[in-house]
Order: structure tokens, then C-alpha cells, then sequence
């Protein structure tokens, strides 16, 4: 347990460490920032036009209009960029030859496979915490739906979670870093469009497209609802990312040379 | 607690198709530092790769400190330093986080750990470059890295691959001291391609070949078989003729070398006693006379060649 956990610390800090993470936080915190403001921008123009010409109700949501896209844009960006952070996990260990070392080491596969994963993780509640600061300046000056706001930064945690463990299992099963990005980024990808195939009819295949598209599961909680049903989408898919990188290592140790 | 460090008994591998260790048995006892030699890809990393569980044997039983690596490999791991062939250096980190981090990888506890990185860089040399960044290092220190990394955590058995590939006199020569403070403490398998590197540094051998272990045995053992064939080494400053040599009674050969003489005595019989009197009543002046010992060099050639030509005839018929 305890190496398990100083596996993770050194992988954490050694993403702070690496100009590579850094790069991509201030592509992914521009970009966010900039969604976010015009996100702003349209709800006050929303908000004068409702005020104007509206015939009662509540008006616009504030979340609705700001935080939902904010956060739906986030989690596309994070596809795009989290594959050339979780490339290097475990190929750049190999490529690197430092990997020896680690592997001599008495920690388990699975400990190795948990520690790295671990070590994601605590990077990721980082960069999902930091992107939350935008939405927690809405509460300064408006009234946000805090429960929505909470439950779609949980859905973006879960989604870049399962974003890091494909990305693991890319990168255990080859020695080169750039092969497990394309392939994380494709698998992701997969993942996100393959609702697009099931669209047409109402056949039981459909159903289960649906369901294993990530976008649908990540729509409920960006509108505030969390369910057990979505909870155990992304748990059930990181857990089999992490089965898939614990299986290679292991298979490693009886094929590899 | 048995005293071998090391028993790997009956260790097949294969690759494939390809049986690159077949039925290997070795030990290494106690504090002994044993040299592995071998052509390359005779099997000797791969060996070392399955002691260090980076690699599962596919028949076979490795044993660690009394431990079954393959009954309990996280524990027989955690008795083990690896040296891997090509140095297992993280470059963003300075020398004193790299040892600290591998430290509590493998197991000593936070409040152990800073005296374990001191003393280990200590041992290898690295106490003035412990803030630096391994990135910025020589290659010298950096394999000095590594061999610290392999023994930080005070395991019982270290396992070197090749430590000296690389490294210019100076510093093969301190890493030679090293290995052998090394034995007496830790129980050291060592493969190198350098001959002498085992004479000055190992207690006994083991001769891989074709992954089939050829030979197994102590340096003065080695030397003492060579030096009851017998054969003698000897200068003249007033050489006679070979044939001359060649009619004395006791000798079955003679041969000649840049510098030497070498005679090759019959079987049983002792020829020193007719060289010794002839020389002087024919005045020879013999200047040395000496056992020839046959070096390693000599015994690993003939040995790999013992085997090819054993493959030939099996081949063949």
C-alpha cells in the first residue's frame, strides 16, 4: 500500500515536472477561460432581451448558460489533450529503460497499475479544481445552481477519469508514447461518437450504443442529475482500463524478453 | 535459513519457439561474489531478468533468501538489488530524490530512508553530486546511480549486469572495489564480458553457453585444474633446438610463443628434473620456469567451442 502511494506522489509531482503537462494546462485554461466569457457575454445579452420582451417566467438559467457549455467544451478539450499526458504512464518508463527498475521493485502489477493511476488522479482533481474556479465566480455576482455546478464538475472529474484510464491501458501495451496517444485518442473518440451509430432506429443494439456512448452519461450530471446508472458507466469503464493495463503487465513477465 | 542466497534449479525459458535457457541450475552462497559469463545471447540477461521478476520462467524454480520468487514474488523482490544492462536513470531527478524515491519504493520506512540514501552514495561515490540532476551527470556517475539504486534498500542478493560497460579505467577500477566490498555483505551474481574483470573481482564462475550452463566453479579451482595439466612455462636466453627439447624424456610437446616456451609434459611423468639438469650442463641459461596457468580467456573459448563442435557432429549425424 505504501509504495503503491509513493508511486503515486512521484508520478503526480513528476507531471508538474514535466513542461509537456504545463503546456497543455495553459492550452486547456485559455481556451476554457475564453468559452467561458463569451458564455458570459450571451446570457447578458439573453438576460436584456428576456427583460425586454419576456412575459414571465424565471428567464434564462444562469447555469444553463454559462457553466453547462463551459464544462461540455472542457471535457471535449481534455479528449483532445489528456492522451499526451497519459502517453508517457507507463511507455515512457520502457522507452526510457528506466522501467527495470520499477518492475524489480516489490510492488505487484496491480500496485503499479493503482499507483500510476493514483497519480493521474491527484492531477486531475487539480486541473478539474482549478477549471471549478471559473464557474465559483459566477457567486459573486449572479445566482448559480450550486448542486448543478457540483454535479458537473463531478461529471468532469469522472469523465477525464475514464479519459486516464484508457489512456493507461494505451500506455502499457506499447513502448512508444506516441502510439499510446493516437491510440487513446481513437478509443476516446470512439467512445464519444459511437451514440451517432445508434441514433436511427430503436433496436436493442441501438440501446446499448446509447448506452456506452460517454456523452450521454455526461449529459445527465451537466444538468445536474447524478445517478447510480451513470456513476457505474464510468466506473465500470475505468475499472476495465485498469484490468487491461494490469493483464498486459503481467502477460508481459511470461511473453516479453 | 539455508545458506544459499541465490538456487535457480532447473530454469527453462523459451521465446517463442525459441529455448533460450535450458535446465539451469546455479547458486550463489552467502556474501560470494560469483562472475557469469557467457557469449552474448547465451542467455545470461535473461537469466538475470527472471532473478529480478521481470520475466516469468516458463519451467524451473528460482529461490531467494530462502524465498520462492514465484510462490512469493513481491517478498523475494523486496531481498533483491538489480542493475540493469542499461542504467535505470530517471534524468529530472537529483541524485539524493532518486534514491530516496526508489528507497521507499522497495520498502525503507520514511524515517530510515535519508540515512539509506547517505550511506549508499557514500558506497558509490555520489555524496558530492547529491543535489545534481542526474541529466547533468557523466556517464560515470550515472552508473554509479544505478549501482546505488540496486543496493539503497540493503537487499540481501544484488544482481549487476554488465556495471562496467562504458566507464573509462579510472572508473572501472573504483566499481571493481566496490563489487567487492560488496561481497561479504550481499551475495553478488555478476555478468560481465571482461575476463579479468572476474579474476579481480568474483570468488567463483559460471560459464553460460547456449543457455545450458558449461562450467561451475571456484577461480582457485579453475587454476588448480589448469595447473595439474601441467604444462610449463619457460625462457632460455640461450634456447636449444625443438627437437632437441622435443627427444627429453617426460615431454610430449613443445611449443613456442612470442616470449616462451611451452612444454607439454607425458602423462604422469615429471619432466623438470632432465630440463633442469640439461639446462645447466648444456648452458641454456634458464632465465623462468613456471606453471603455465591457463587463463579464463583460454577456458572460455575452448569450451564454447567444445559445444559448437559437439552441435556440428550431433548436426551431422
Amino acid at each position: 500500500m505504501k509504495a503503491i502511494w509513493i508511486l503515486a506522489v512521484r508520478e503526480w509531482r513528476s507531471l508538474f515536472l514535466s513542461p509537456l503537462a504545463w503546456s497543455l494546462l495553459a492550452v486547456l485554461f485559455c481556451i476554457c477561460a475564453y468559452m467561458f466569457n463569451s458564455g458570459v457575454a450571451h446570457y447578458q445579452i439573453n438576460q436584456m432581451q428576456f427583460q425586454a420582451y419576456g412575459r414571465g417566467g424565471t428567464g434564462p438559467s444562469l447555469t444553463d448558460w454559462t457553466v453547462t457549455p463551459l464544462l461540455g467544451n472542457a471535457a471535449i478539450l481534455l479528449l483532445l489533450i489528456l492522451p499526451l499526458i497519459t502517453m508517457r504512464l507507463i511507455a515512457d518508463e520502457k522507452r526510457r529503460r528506466t522501467w527495470p527498475a520499477l518492475a524489480a521493485s516489490p510492488i505487484s502489477p496491480t500496485g503499479i497499475v493503482l499507483g500510476k493511476y493514483l497519480g493521474l488522479l491527484l492531477f486531475l482533481v487539480v486541473t478539474v479544481a482549478l477549471l471549478g474556479l471559473m464557474p465559483a465566480t459566477l457567486f459573486l455576482y449572479g445566482n448559480p445552481d450550486p448542486g448543478q455546478v457540483l454535479a458537473g464538475l463531478l461529471g468532469l472529474f469522472l469523465v477525464a477519469a475514464t479519459f486516464g484510464a484508457v489512456g493507461l491501458a494505451a500506455s502499457s501495451a506499447t513502448e512508444n508514447p506516441i502510439v499510446a496517444a493516437v491510440a487513446t485518442f481513437g478509443i476516446l473518440l470512439l467512445l464519444w461518437i459511437v451514440a451517432w451509430m445508434g441514433e436511427s432506429s430503436g433496436t436493442g443494439m441501438d440501446r446499448i450504443l446509447a448506452y456506452a456512448s460517454l456523452i450521454n452519461h455526461y449529459e445527465k450530471f451537466l444538468h445536474g442529475i447524478v445517478s447510480t446508472a451513470d456513476l457505474a458507466y464510468f466506473i465500470l469503464v475505468s475499472a476495465g482500463g485498469l484490468i487491461f493495463a494490469r493483464q498486459r503487465l503481467l502477460a508481459e513477465r511470461l511473453e516479453g524478453h | 535459513m539455508s545458506d544459499n542466497m541465490i538456487e535457480i534449479a532447473d530454469l527453462t525459458r523459451f521465446y517463442g519457439q525459441t529455448r533460450v535457457l535450458d535446465r539451469i541450475n546455479l547458486t550463489v552462497k552467502r556474501g560470494e561474489v560469483m562472475g557469469f559469463l557467457g557469449p552474448n545471447g547465451a542467455g545470461k540477461t535473461t537469466t538475470m531478468r527472471i532473478l529480478a521478476g521481470l520475466l516469468a520462467p516458463t519451467e524451473g524454480s528460482v529461490t531467494v533468501a530462502g524465498i520462492d520468487a514465484l510462490e512469493h514474488p513481491e517478498a523475494a523482490r523486496a531481498r533483491i538489488g538489480f542493475l540493469p544492462e542499461d542504467p535505470p536513470i530517471y534524468d529530472e531527478m537529483t541524485v539524493r530524490e532518486y534514491l530516496a524515491y526508489l528507497a521507499g519504493l522497495r520498502g525503507v520506512p520514511g524515517r530510515e530512508r535519508g540515512a539509506a540514501v547517505d550511506k549508499a552514495m557514500l558506497r558509490c561515490g555520489l555524496t558530492e553530486v547529491s543535489e545534481r540532476l542526474l541529466r547533468n551527470l557523466s556517464k560515470g556517475f550515472r552508473q554509479r546511480a544505478a549501482i546505488a539504486q540496486a543496493i539503497v534498500h540493503g537487499p540481501d542478493v544484488v544482481i549487476l549486469d554488465e556495471p562496467t560497460v562504458g566507464l573509462d579505467p579510472l572508473q572501472i577500477r573504483e566499481i571493481r572495489k566496490l563489487i567487492r566490498q560488496l561481497g561479504g555483505t550481499h551475495s553478488v551474481l555478476l555478468s560481465t564480458h571482461i575476463l579479468p574483470e572476474v579474476r579481480m573481482t568474483c570468488d567463483r564462475v559460471a560459464l553460460i553457453h547456449k543457455g545450458r550452463i558449461v562450467l561451475e566453479d571456484t577461480l582457485e579451482a579453475l587454476d588448480h585444474r589448469s595447473r595439474r595439466e601441467g604444462r610449463l612455462l619457460v625462457r632460455w636466453n640461450n634456447p636449444p633446438a625443438e627437437a632437441e627439447l622435443a627427444a627429453l624424456p617426460g615431454v610430449a610437446r613443445v611449443e613456442r610463443d612470442d616470449t616462451h616456451w611451452v612444454i607439454t609434459p607425458a602423462p604422469e611423468t615429471d619432466p623438470i628434473p632432465p630440463l633442469l639438469a640439461r639446462s645447466v650442463a648444456q648452458g641454456w641459461d634458464l632465465r623462468e620456469l613456471s606453471p603455465a596457468s591457463q587463463d579464463l580467456e583460454e577456458i572460455f573459448v575452448q569450451l564454447t567451442q567444445q559445444e559448437a563442435a559437439e552441435d556440428a557432429a550431433r548436426e551431422a549425424a
